[in-house]
């Protein structure tokens, strides 16, 4: 009889125009974002590259590795993000190279063009998030109260149907009714994706696939949801204004302001705060130098290139000497910083976490590389290329590059230097992260979902096991 | 010679949590081969009656008994047993007439039935074929009951439950109800009917039963009201009017 | 009539449990978001005055002029309690030294990412987004709800003219909408002026006219849902295509405009940007090295063959002299540098704007995005905040290092270090002489580029117009539709 009841929902709802209607409208939307989102790929691919050769020009010609200056690496796209914009377009993605000190984060997308601030991107997330909960909502909403007002439910149950058989039916019909054919257009826009130059690793077509796969809980939990709440009203109309305003709430609403009261209830060192406190200690610092610099009598005075070659080492000296005091001062200051921040974060999101469209956005943007983790990600990379670059300049010139002032003194003699070869220049790529890396992340958003999932599906049941079927 | 009660309420009464008596103590039987037509007001207790024997709601007193199973106690047994038809037959409106015929027979628990099966069962209602696979959408009253009744042949269930059976129906269509409701009564099925059509009622029934606030006023057989208006019993026993002045 | 019907309409909406829910529901969230955003103010105000506390602290502790740096601080706008608009993504503040360019950095979300994940709660966004949706919810049944009941044909078989009927339709529905806007707006504008939140006479006018904005905005909606109503026999189907065109309008339409202004009008980025400009720089300054290695070869000429005494005083007499012409060549550079920054700036500049035209022409196909548009328009917290500011702050650069360059000729220190190597004389290194901390009391302060009423207001009233039109427009189509409806 089970079968038979999912058998009923599956034609019922597919032979609708209701259904028709939004899943073509779904279906669109989602080829929109996949073919939007290669596209953005695409450009943002082009950018980079764009910047990236710039910021070699700039170095072309020189002649002395040490006069590299602004060596500038970029926050190489990530074909997910496309998909699941997450922070990505909120965090800096230029950052400058000097071979020591701190790296800060420039030029966030957002920042940049603030025009995409103010409407924002239409991302395979977004649609999940909130058009397929809505969708969800409509299907779901006269579940219940629906076939009451139109009698079937009395029929159905003049007849030896478990009550239990019928919501189980209902649920299970619903689910395949509407889950499995989004899961055509899903299919296409991979294709597309591909089609469009996009080249996703294996790994991130599984990680893909997880982010499809919570978003179908996703759209699983609001759909027993809405049919919980179905079972709960004797109007239709009733159980959709119920619906509309848990909508409202889970979706619009609670992520938002949860993060933003309990955001602000944690205190964070200021930002401004702790760059004055290293700007000063830098003046400091660099006052101390000044005067031994001043103070510096070279010991042989008898060439003037072995004076200047002293003088080099010297200020090499002094150089690294500070820039060890400053690393340490400011790594203080940043991880007390990361910290609290990290206490912020979970607690804001702990509480956020209450709807499930907090979970699915956490979830998705974790399996997507585009979380908050993704900040320390690439700081992190980028302090590790920092110790190469270093080294490679170390090697090129026989000093440690960044910090202050550098001092290179040119001797005229007429000899013809040779430029440099910028290919050697060690490149930046941003390393992917892989399934293993962001699975312990994703996955307890995930299990919240799936826990959503079970606790709608068992409150529909109570629910319905009191429901008068008159 | 005589047969069990297949349709029987024994001292059955429903009282609601805010106090109102829908039913006091009723007790009828309907036997196989017998149409029960159950005459009332709005809120004697028709539709509370048939609820009962559905088991939409319980009996604070009393049992419901569908071919001696006690409906309360043993729910899915006693539906079994039972073919239902409401007032306003309504279906599933973007399923054909098959369909639903098809969906609600597999439903009773009867294995998969043929589309010949079928086609007959909507036929002997008097459906015109064009209509059995067209969508129930465009259906007016009429053919709904029809799709209705079709489903309650198909279940082949020893009792038939009718809410209001002929309520709206034209007098071509009223009329053909009845011939089909006397020969589903000569197959052998008990009928319960409630309804307020007093001229129908005293076509078709063998028992008429009058209900008023909840309880059986007056119950007679067809025979024993052969000569009488039964506009003037029915008024005679509401209420408790002595009847119009004549 | 008109009043009857209105009554009736009145009547019936303020008794279904429609009203209650999106009172309740409009109340909260208006309040809220007002409380958020009067929070989300006052600590961006706080963080300003720190940010100037700052900036005045670390000037004061600098010691040379040469070098002289501080920041600017973009000032928060009131008008953000109920529009934060692109606040949070636009940097708050720049370096201003005499090297770098203009740049506003460390937005609110790059410094504190957990907030960029889901954004703020506004009083905009309330509107937009909830109350267009309730809209929908009350109207999507207003004509073909009445009609399956039979109560339209009921109506109409008596005397009531349709338009007498449409309109008192739409007007009780939109009394009904405008009573979950107005009451809690007011509780809202009681917090702002309990908090003490300095809006001003202009900030004020800026608000009367957001609430104009909402108000034409919410008609749309009315009006759409009324339109649809009266277009379709069922309101099952109604109810679905008001959600759709809701779904398209609000959240669909916005967001495609602006990716696809993106793709046609694409911008460079400004990594590129700077790169084009250290690579200029690069050059620039490599022609000036050359150039300053051939004017020391000069300088050393005149010197062979003197005694050590005699050339230590020729170099003497000639340092003045060597100092002022190695600064103006190297002034002479940097201006060259910055001229080019300007162009490069200015023709960026001029793409980023054609690239904000496209989209919001092509975006304004929506209410909501116009709404949108109006709304941080009038808040001043829209596309033009971070163009208005870098501008302003760039004059304040100019100003700034001005004043730094002629203090420093005036202190007599020279620009940069002095290296000095001679065989004879052997190895002389000078750094700029302390002064010990500056007296930065006339140092010009940071004038931030306040909204100015007029502009806005004009400007604003471009999308408002347009919302109302639409709004207008609506209203008459519904008509049109209703005139043609079947009763029966």
């Amino acid at each position: 009889m089970l079968k038979l009841v999912i058998q009923k929902e599956l034609r019922d709802i597919l032979t609708s125009t209701k259904f028709i209607v939004s899943f073509v409208s779904c279906a669109l939307l989602i080829l929109l974002a996949f073919a939007m989102g290669a596209a953005g790929y695409r450009a943002d691919v082009a950018r980079v590259e764009a910047a990236r050769r710039e910021n070699l020009k700039q170095m072309e010609g020189l002649t002395d590795w040490m006069m590299v200056r602004n060596n500038r690496i970029f926050l190489t796209p990530q074909p997910l993000a496309s998909l699941v914009a997450g922070v990505s377009d909120d965090i800096g993605r230029t950052m400058e190279v000097r071979g020591r000190g701190e790296m800060p984060q420039e030029d966030t997308r957002y920042g940049e063009e603030p025009v995409f601030a103010m409407f924002r991107f239409l991302d395979l997330e977004f649609i999940f998030q909130t058009v397929l909960s809505l969708f969800a909502i409509v299907f779901a909403f006269d579940a219940v109260s629906g076939e009451k007002e139109r009698g079937t439910l009395r029929l159905s149950f003049a007849n030896p149907l478990p009550r239990a058989t019928f919501m189980a039916g209902k649920l299970a019909g619903s689910f395949l009714a509407l889950a499995v054919p989004l899961l055509v257009p899903i299919l296409i826009g991979c294709a597309v994706f591909t089609l469009m130059g996009v080249p996703l690793t294996t790994d991130e077509w599984m990680r893909l696939a997880l982010i499809i796969g919570s978003g179908l809980l996703y759209f699983g939990a609001f759909l027993a949801l809405g049919i919980a709440v179905s079972a709960m009203t004797r109007s239709s109309s009733t159980s959709f204004l119920a619906l509309l305003v848990i909508w409202i709430f889970a979706v619009l609403i609670i992520p938002r302001s949860a993060i933003l009261i309990a955001g602000r209830a944690v205190d964070v060192p200021s930002l401004d705060d702790i760059n004055a406190k290293k700007f000063r200690y830098a003046e400091q610092l660099f006052a101390e130098d000044r005067a031994a610099m001043n103070a510096f009598s070279p010991a042989d005075r008898s060439d003037p290139r072995k004076m200047i070659e002293e003088f080099q080492k010297f200020m090499g000296n002094i150089n690294d000497a500070r820039q060890k005091k400053m690393d340490e001062f400011s790594s203080r200051l940043n991880e007390e910083r990361a910290n609290a921040q990290g206490v912020q974060s979970s607690v804001a999101l702990g509480i956020a976490r209450i709807s499930p469209a907090t979970c699915f956005t956490l979830a998705a943007s974790a399996l997507a590389g585009t979380s908050l983790a993704l900040q320390d990600r690439y700081i992190a990379q980028a302090r590790a290329y920092q110790v190469s670059f270093a080294k490679f300049i170390l090697g090129k010139t026989g000093i440690n590059p960044g910090g202050g002032m550098v001092f290179r003194m040119r001797i005229g003699d007429g000899e013809q230097e040779k430029p440099i070869d910028t290919h050697e220049l060690p490149a930046f790529e941003y390393r992917r992260p892989v399934l293993a890396d962001v699975l312990p992340a994703a996955l307890p958003d995930a299990g919240v979902l799936a826990a959503c999932v079970f606790l709608f599906f068992a409150v529909a049941h109570v629910a319905f096991r009191r429901y008068d079927l008159r | 010679m005589d047969k069990a009660p297949m349709i029987e309420a024994i001292g059955l009464s429903k009282k609601y949590e805010d106090g109102v008596l829908a039913l006091d103590n009723l007790s009828f039987a309907v036997r196989p081969g017998e149409v029960y037509a159950m005459l009332g007001g709005n809120g004697a207790g028709k539709t509370t009656t048939i609820n009962l024997f559905l088991n939409f709601i319980e009996p604070t007193a009393g049992e419901a008994r569908i071919d001696g199973i006690v409906t309360h106690r043993d729910p899915l047994a006693a539906k079994a047993r039972v073919a239902y038809v409401s007032e306003n037959v309504m279906l599933y409106p973007n399923f054909t007439a098959m369909q639903n015929l098809e969906y609600f027979t597999r439903l009773s628990g009867r294995p998969a039935p043929t589309p010949e099966a079928l086609h007959r069962a909507l036929l002997r209602t008097g459906l015109a074929e064009e209509a059995h696979h067209k969508r129930l959408r465009g259906f007016s009253k009429g053919m709904r009951q029809k799709c209705g009744i079709a489903i309650a042949i198909m279940k082949n269930a020893p009792a038939i439950l009718l809410d209001e059976p002929t309520s709206g129906l034209d007098p071509q269509a009223g009329f053909e109800f009845i011939a089909l409701l006397k020969s589903l009564r000569d197959e052998g099925k008990a009928v319960l009917m409630s309804t307020h059509d007093i001229f129908r009622a005293k076509e078709a029934a063998d028992t008429i039963g009058i209900m008023d606030r909840g309880r059986l006023v007056m119950q007679r057989t067809a025979g024993e009201l052969a000569g009488e208006d039964l506009e003037r019993v029915y008024m005679q026993h509401i209420a408790g009017h002595d009847g119009l002045a004549a | 009539m008109f009043g009857t019907v209105l009554v009736k309409e009145l009547r019936a909406v303020l008794l279904s449990p429609k009203f209650p829910a999106t009172f309740a529901v409009c109340s909260l969230l208006i309040v809220l978001s007002v409380f958020i955003g009067i929070r989300e103010f006052r600590g961006a105000a706080a963080r300003y005055a720190e940010g100037l506390e700052l900036a005045a602290q670390t000037l004061r502790t600098q010691s040379t002029w040469m070098n002289l740096s501080t920041t600017a601080y973009r000032k928060p706008d009131p008008m953000q309690v109920f529009v934060p608009g692109v606040d949070g993504d636009v940097g708050r503040l720049s370096p201003i030294t005499g090297t770098e360019d203009v740049k506003l950095t460390n937005s609110r979300y790059a410094d504190d990412p957990l907030f960029a994940l889901f954004r703020s709660i506004d009083c905009a966004f309330v509107v937009q987004v909830v109350l267009s949706l309730f809209a929908i919810l009350f109207t999507y049944n207003a004509v073909n709800g009445e009609r399956e009941s039979g109560t339209l044909q009921l109506t109409f078989a008596g005397a009531v003219p349709r338009t007498t009927y449409i309109l008192a339709k739409i007007a009780g529905a939109w009394i009904a909408l405008a009573i979950p806007l107005i009451v809690p707006v007011l509780l809202g504008i009681l917090l702002v002026v309990v908090y003490g939140v300095p809006l001003g006479a202009g900030g004020w006018a800026r608000c009367g006219l957001f609430m104009l904005a909402s108000l034409f905005y919410f008609t749309f909606f009315v009006a759409l849902g009324v339109l649809i109503s009266a277009l379709t026999r069922r309101p099952a189907m109604s109810f679905l295509a008001a959600l759709a065109a809701w779904v398209v309008l609000v959240l669909i339409v916005p967001r495609i405009a602006v990716m696809a202004a993106g793709t046609l009008r694409p911008v460079p980025s400004v990594a590129e940007t700077e790169g084009w400009i250290d690579a200029f720089a690069k050059d620039r300054m490599d022609e000036q090295m050359k150039a300053l290695g051939a004017r020391w070869q000069e300088r050393q000429a005149p010197m062979q063959g003197m005694s050590p005494e005699a050339r230590q005083a020729y170099q003497q007499s000639k340092q003045q002299e060597w100092a002022n012409e190695d600064d103006a060549a190297r002034q002479e550079v940097q201006k060259e540098i910055d001229a080019y920054r300007v162009r490069v700036n200015e023709e960026q500049g001029n793409r980023v704007a054609d690239q904000e035209r496209l989209a919001f022409a092509l975006a304004r196909f929506s209410p909501a995005s116009a709404y949108q548009i109006a709304a941080m328009t009038l808040a001043g917290t829209g596309v033009s905040l971070k163009a208005t500011n870098e501008a302003a702050m760039r004059e304040y650069r100019r100003a700034f290092t001005q004043y730094a360059a002629g203090k420093q000729k005036e202190s007599g220190t020279q620009a940069g270090f002095r290296i000095t190597v001679d065989s004879q004389t052997g190895f002389h290194f000078s750094a700029p002489r302390e002064r010990g901390t500056l007296d930065v009391s006339g140092v010009p302060a940071f004038a931030p580029p306040g909204v100015k009423l007029s502009e806005v207001v004009s400007s604003a009233l471009i999308d408002t117009g347009l919302i109302a039109v639409l709004a207008l427009l609506a209203c008459a189509a519904a008509l049109a539709a209703f005139l043609r409806y079947d009763v029966r």
